[in-house]
């Protein structure tokens, strides 16, 4: 048990780290866009560079959201049944996103 | 286990100091960029499922309100970034003595604004 914890901070801050030069990179991008329009975006992603480095961003930051949010659970909720239910919601809505995005980024660039 | 036993950190008693305040923060930002990577999921769906689809964005994104969030938005990153930086930096212990830590705190509020400030006004 106590070996999972710290696996999970060094994972936090493994995340956090490959996430400084993403999320520059992301925020970046989003201040060139003219307006966010459909075709401009869409030949953004077209380029394989910009999915794959969105995809890698996205798979960090969900699973840093994941972590920090349990964390925070541990912190401030003390009903251990609320904090299971809490989990199960957190690993859920992650678990969704990724897939969203993983599905997302084939639709645009393969199908 | 008892459920009820009080869970540190004791917020409310705690007397608020700028380092405190500044984790109180980072958590805040944290949750809120957690709910915002799932809007950053749907968006990408949207774009995605084509054109049409893509129009309830482009409505959405019109708004006063979609601005407002956006802004915030970019507040939150900002500051959870810089103020990550400054603990990963404390991970390896390194400018943790008071004084480090109350200049570079002053130092991740200042990038904050400055960030925010050279991409919605600049």
């Amino acid at each position: 048990m106590r070996k999972s914890y710290s696996s999970k901070w060094i994972a936090q801050r493994i995340t956090a780290t490959f996430l400084i030069p993403l999320s520059f990179w992301f925020i970046y991008q989003c201040v060139s866009f003219q307006k966010f329009k459909y075709f401009e975006l869409q030949l953004f992603f077209q380029s394989y560079v910009n999915s794959f480095l969105f995809l890698v961003m996205m798979i960090f930051m969900l699973i840093h959201s994941k972590l920090g949010l349990e964390t925070i659970l541990q912190d401030y909720i003390s009903s251990s049944s609320l904090k299971k239910t809490f989990k199960r919601i957190i690993n859920f809505i992650t678990f969704f996103s990724l897939f969203l995005v993983v599905v997302a980024i084939i639709k645009i660039n393969i199908v | 286990m008892n459920d009820n036993r009080p869970l540190s950190p004791h917020l409310s008693i705690h007397k608020k100091v700028l380092t405190s305040v500044f984790s109180i923060f980072h958590r805040i930002t944290g949750l809120g960029l957690s709910i915002g990577s799932i809007f950053l999921a749907l968006w990408i769906s949207l774009l995605a499922l084509g054109q049409n689809y893509f129009f309830i964005f482009e409505v959405i994104s019109g708004g006063l309100f979609f601005k407002i969030i956006l802004f915030l938005w970019t507040i939150g990153i900002f500051y959870h970034l810089f103020n990550g930086m400054r603990y990963l930096y404390w991970t390896y212990g390194l400018g943790m003595d008071l004084k480090n830590v109350y200049t570079s705190g002053y130092i991740v509020l200042f990038l904050t604004f400055l960030s925010t400030f050279f991409v919605w006004f600049l």
